[in-house]
């Protein structure tokens, strides 16, 4: 194994790792490198941003870390546990009990209420809810007059901080957010990663977030620049302004 | 515009293969009856018909009543000697006697050959003159000649290893006879008539055992070269004796083929409603496929509105698809209609309840009307959702919306409860309040369709009740709930073909059941019989005489009471009536006569039943004109009205001794018998069965084997027409198979949602499956409530036909109800698959 000293699995810090990780789409000449060789720690209680110009593969980096897609090489670590050669199922579960998801939009089911969608994770895993875990996540979140609607009958902002609600209900060791304020107008966004960064804060969890909004990565502990499919730099305790030069730099 | 409609079909191959297959199974149906009916018409046609080509004129007696068949209904015989002014007629080539009647062949052992579907067992003389022969040819052997040789149908001969030179038994109205087997007959290319057997003999011997010496049932000619039927018809007119006419063959022709057409017509309609209800189904399926497959393309369509296409393009675009895939699936029906016909014909075969038939008939009719109809319900059935997708503004299609959520609206609430009320009102009313009849059926179509109507307000309700033992499953259950509930008028329009399959089904199950109650009731109620002599065949038409006189002075019989059937005309109406004898029925009878007695009917006497008197007035001394097809008019007398059926159906009895003299020898139908007072009744039984096995047209029964075979013949029946409807059933499961596969489709990304949030595939096809029961639940639950409440209305309806029991199969309904929640999970696996594999990152990621 490759590993350097810095990234040991077994450093208890490191939430979720990835050791030399490629994933390349088609075959022979066709073949496009999303993804390109990619060494990366991400430490627990951090929040960590990785940013990058369209095409530089944050999306399937994160997408990677979280299971949702395989690499074509390299390992995943969620914690101490390799994920790249899991079975569906065992994925799945993984997913479920040790990860928080939240998407760019359609995070919600329909047919369920902001407190059912809540806790829909617990309920696929069978387990009972923490009332007043959850009663304080909602708190957190603002919500509490809006649990009983549908997701219908929420605003874009309210369906994220619902989903990021979700992401958080079953205390997951690892939260990813992919462009979570993409399709929200500023003070929405402002009051969803205000949020994270209280969970981040306060609960000491653990986030990573794709973003490519110089804005929303400043409220991060550290951003990670890729482009090309590989990690060109980063940035620890990043404001809007230095983001954004170093955005311009890289050209994006 | 034409290669985006054909892009679209193709696009999604299991829509269009799902799309395709239903409204090809409604077409097979519809096509496949086609079939069946055209060829039972050409084997009619070959019994009635055919056989007299070749033949110009006959001379026949008048009658003022005919009827094509049934028991009694031929003409009077024609004196022998009007043959011979006949053939000196000018013009007249050849002029023979024709004469036929029962005739039951039986095999090298001595056992009957029975024929089935109530095909005849007849004889017939055959005519020396070829051309009079009409289709009838001579496949092996030599024509009949002499008193002991006889030609049987080909079919026979083959099936029961008859082989010419071999000596069979032949039954008749007398005395059995013996005959050497000397050839095998076909009919125009068939080796039977029909269904039925056929046995030939010479002129001589067919007056002899079939009518009577000295005279022939019609005449047949045969005109000179140049001479035509008309001339000849009208020549033979002037020399015939007063009470007999001259016709030409071709007006006999005209009468066969119509008469077919009348004996086919019930036949029809039954084929006609099992197919009209597949198709019912079907266009059910279509236009709920369309309806999805429309909404989940509002996008598409949205964007070809956006790029410039006109409302009218764009319907005109959807309407093609329809059209084409309307053509396209209709000819895979009327192929696979073929099939459905020879199924249908094997399945009457196994169930013993065969009609008459031929090889199969694929007229150009059959091609044109599947076409039109299977083409024009799918452009029917895709006219209002295409209408509604482009009513559509393009930028609303292309927002993102919850996919299918839909609420009932107020109007359709309003009518469907409407028709539901009016439907029940009216069946009340033609139940209890002496509405006709029309008004009954009106409010049986009312009550369904307000229940189709209507049904989607019942989704939610159902499905709470359907789901509350499900809410044990946990997630997937309770999804799969909310699911259902989500679109209540699609899951109640898929829920729906169900629901009809199965209220046919369960409200034939009920009335067969309150029939085979009521069956039960007559025999142990309304007879006193010990034991029952019957016809060897269910469906046989009855036994000779001869065999009363047998069993009569079999030791430990007291009695045997005959009784007969047959159809005339009674006070100017067609009426069927039974022939008793007068002497004995009272005694084993219970008819309940309110006024006057059996025993007064003699030879004018006539008993009628108490609607009927009724309904005409009559008292007992009344006057009843009867016309009979072989005697004509004779004016009867009202000796007793009878208030309770049940034994007898009919609506008029006779004495057996008025039957033979009004309408000729006839069988006997059955034979009630009481044994001795201490007589052992399964040692009379048996020693009835002894004598009888001289007699294969008869059996003997106690009243349970009675009742198991009646039971039997019922249950038959009822196969047959489940069998009829599970294929409306089969139609039913695709639908659900593809709301449900369209549903997956629709909902890729909830489910991708799911699976990322951990939800395994493994819940996810339990999710897909649970809809899918609680889909076929709906439709099963509220099919078995409305069939049992159909089944109950029709077994009402006609207590005045004897039926007076009623009840309800309730473990048979639980199964029903069972299979339809196993049909759901069966019709879940395909979707549930393809739910389960989902691509999480393809429906999480926006595009």
């Amino acid at each position: 194994m490759t590993t350097s000293t810095l990234m040991s699995p077994h450093q208890t810090t490191t939430a979720a790792m990835a050791v030399d990780v490629s994933k390349s789409y088609g075959i022979g000449d066709a073949a496009v490198t999303a993804v390109d060789d990619v060494s990366v720690g991400l430490a627990q209680g951090e929040f960590t941003a990785i940013m990058g110009p369209s095409g530089s593969g944050k999306s399937t980096l994160l997408h990677m870390l979280a299971g949702l897609d395989r690499p074509t090489s390299g390992q995943i670590y969620l914690g101490d546990t390799e994920i790249t050669s899991l079975k569906d199922k065992t994925l799945t579960l993984l997913r479920r009990d040790r990860i928080g998801f939240i998407f760019q939009s359609f995070n919600l089911l329909p047919t369920m209420t902001a407190a059912e969608n809540i806790v829909l994770p617990l309920r696929i895993a069978g387990r009972k809810p923490d009332e007043q875990w959850v009663a304080s996540i909602i708190e957190t979140v603002g919500l509490a007059e809006r649990v009983g609607h549908r997701p219908s009958e929420l605003s874009g902002g309210q369906q994220q901080r619902v989903a990021a609600a979700r992401a958080l209900a079953s205390r997951p060791q690892i939260v990813f957010a992919d462009e979570p304020t993409g399709a929200l107008d500023s003070a929405s966004g402002a009051e969803l990663l205000a949020f994270l960064r209280t969970a981040v804060n306060e609960l000491g969890q653990t986030v990573v977030m794709v973003t490519h909004d110089a804005t929303a990565a400043a409220y991060a502990d550290r951003v990670i620049f890729l482009a090309d499919g590989r990690i060109v730099d980063e940035m620890r305790s990043p404001t809007a302004d230095s983001v954004f030069d170093y955005m311009k730099h890289l050209g994006a | 515009m034409l290669t985006s409609t054909f892009r679209g079909m193709v696009a999604n191959k299991l829509r269009l293969a799902l799309t395709t297959a239903s409204i090809a199974l409604g077409i097979a149906f519809l096509a496949g009856t086609l079939v069946l009916t055209d060829t039972m018409g050409l084997a009619f046609d070959q019994l009635f018909g055919k056989v007299s080509s070749g033949t110009d004129a006959v001379v026949r007696t008048q009658s003022s009543y005919t009827q094509s068949a049934g028991i009694g209904t031929t003409r009077a015989p024609i004196d022998a000697r009007v043959l011979d002014d006949v053939a000196d007629v000018d013009g007249v080539r050849v002029a023979e006697g024709s004469v036929s009647g029962y005739a039951l062949l039986t095999d090298n052992d001595g056992k009957a050959i029975l024929t089935s579907g109530g095909a005849p067992t007849s004889g017939y003389s055959m005519a020396a003159d070829e051309s009079l022969r009409g289709d009838v040819t001579i496949l092996s052997g030599t024509a009949p000649s002499g008193d002991a040789e006889v030609a049987i149908d080909a079919t026979s001969a083959e099936e029961h290893d008859i082989e010419l030179g071999s000596t069979i038994n032949v039954l008749f109205h007398g005395p059995t006879r013996q005959f050497t087997v000397v050839g095998t007959v076909g009919f125009g290319g068939e080796k039977d008539l029909g269904g039925s057997t056929s046995a030939y003999f010479d002129a001589p011997t067919a007056q002899r055992v079939l009518g009577e010496p000295g005279s022939f049932d019609s005449i047949g000619v045969a005109a000179d070269d140049g001479v035509t039927q008309k001339q000849l018809a009208e020549s033979l007119d002037a020399v015939v004796p007063d009470g007999t006419e001259a016709v030409t063959g071709a007006a006999v022709s005209k009468e066969n083929a119509d008469a077919v057409d009348k004996e086919l017509e019930v036949v029809r309609i039954m084929f006609a409603i099992f197919a009209g209800i597949a198709l019912f189904v079907g266009a059910f399926i279509i236009w709920n496929t369309f309806t999805m497959t429309i909404t989940q393309r509002s996008r598409e369509i949205a964007l070809l509105r956006a790029i410039g296409a006109t409302r009218r393009q764009v319907l005109r675009g959807l309407l093609t698809e329809a059209l084409v895939l309307g053509a396209a699936a209709s000819a895979i029906g009327i192929a696979l209609g073929l099939a459905v016909a020879k199924g249908l014909n094997a399945l009457m075969d196994v169930l013993g309840f065969s009609l008459p038939s031929t090889s199969l008939q694929l007229e150009p009719r059959t091609v044109v009307v599947s076409m039109l109809v299977g083409t024009l319900v799918t452009v029917a059935a895709a006219l209002v959702p295409a209408r509604r997708a482009t009513k559509v503004l393009p930028i609303e299609a292309l927002r993102e919306a919850t996919p299918g959520e839909a609420k009932v609206s107020r109007r359709r609430a309003v009518i469907g409860l409407t028709l539901l009320g009016a439907g029940t009102a009216g069946v009340l009313a033609g139940l209890y309040a002496d509405a006709s009849m029309k008004v009954f059926g009106l409010g049986l179509v009312a009550v369904m369709v307000g229940v189709i109507v209507s049904l989607p307000l019942a989704v939610r309700p159902l499905t709470s009740l359907i789901a509350a033992p499900m809410r044990l499953r946990g997630l997937p259950g309770e999804l799969a709930q909310q699911n259902a509930r989500r679109n209540t008028r699609r899951t109640a329009s898929t829920a729906a073909a169900l629901m009809i399959g199965l209220t046919l089904v369960v409200s034939m199950s009920v009335f067969a059941s309150s029939l085979k109650d009521s069956f039960s009731e007559v025999i142990g109620d309304k007879t006193s019989a010990d034991l029952f002599v019957k016809p060897s065949s269910a469906q046989g038409l009855g036994f000779s005489p001869s065999v009363v006189q047998e069993v009569a002075e079999v030791p430990g019989v007291d009695t045997i009471s005959p009784s007969g059937w047959g159809q005339a005309r009674f006070g100017g109406a067609d009426s069927s009536y039974s022939a008793v004898d007068p002497a004995t029925a009272a005694g084993l009878m219970r008819l309940d006569l309110s006024q006057g007695s059996l025993g007064d009917l003699g030879t004018d006497g006539v008993v009628v039943s108490r609607p009927t008197a009724t309904s005409n007035g009559w008292t007992v001394g009344d006057r009843v004109e009867a016309d009979f097809a072989a005697s004509g008019q004779h004016e009867l007398h009202v000796v007793g009205i009878y208030e309770s059926k049940g034994w007898i159906a009919d609506n008029f009895i006779v004495s057996l001794e008025a039957q033979n003299a009004f309408a000729g020898p006839q069988l006997v139908t059955s034979g009630l018998v009481s044994i001795d007072d201490g007589a052992d009744k399964a040692a009379v039984q048996d020693a009835i069965t002894a004598v009888l096995a001289d007699h294969p047209d008869a059996k003997v029964l106690d009243q349970a084997g009675f009742e198991a075979e009646a039971g039997g013949f019922i249950d038959t029946l009822l196969t047959f027409v489940t069998v009829m409807l599970l294929l409306a059933v089969v139609i039913a499961l695709l639908g659900i198979v593809n709301t449900l596969a369209l549903s997956v489709f629709e909902r890729t990304r909830e489910l991708g949602l799911l699976r990322a949030v951990g939800m395994t595939r493994n819940q996810v096809r339990a999710m897909v499956r649970w809809e899918s029961v609680v889909i076929s639940l709906i439709g099963a639950l509220s099919g078995a409530g409305l069939g049992i409440g159909i089944g109950l209305a029709l077994s009402r309806a006609l207590e005045d036909q004897g039926i007076t029991g009623i009840s309800i199969p309730a473990p048979q309904i639980v199964v029903y109800v069972a299979l339809a929640a196993v049909a759901g999970v069966l019709a879940a696996v395909g979707p549930a698959r393809s739910a389960a594999k989902v691509d999480v990152l393809k429906a999480v990621v926006t595009d």
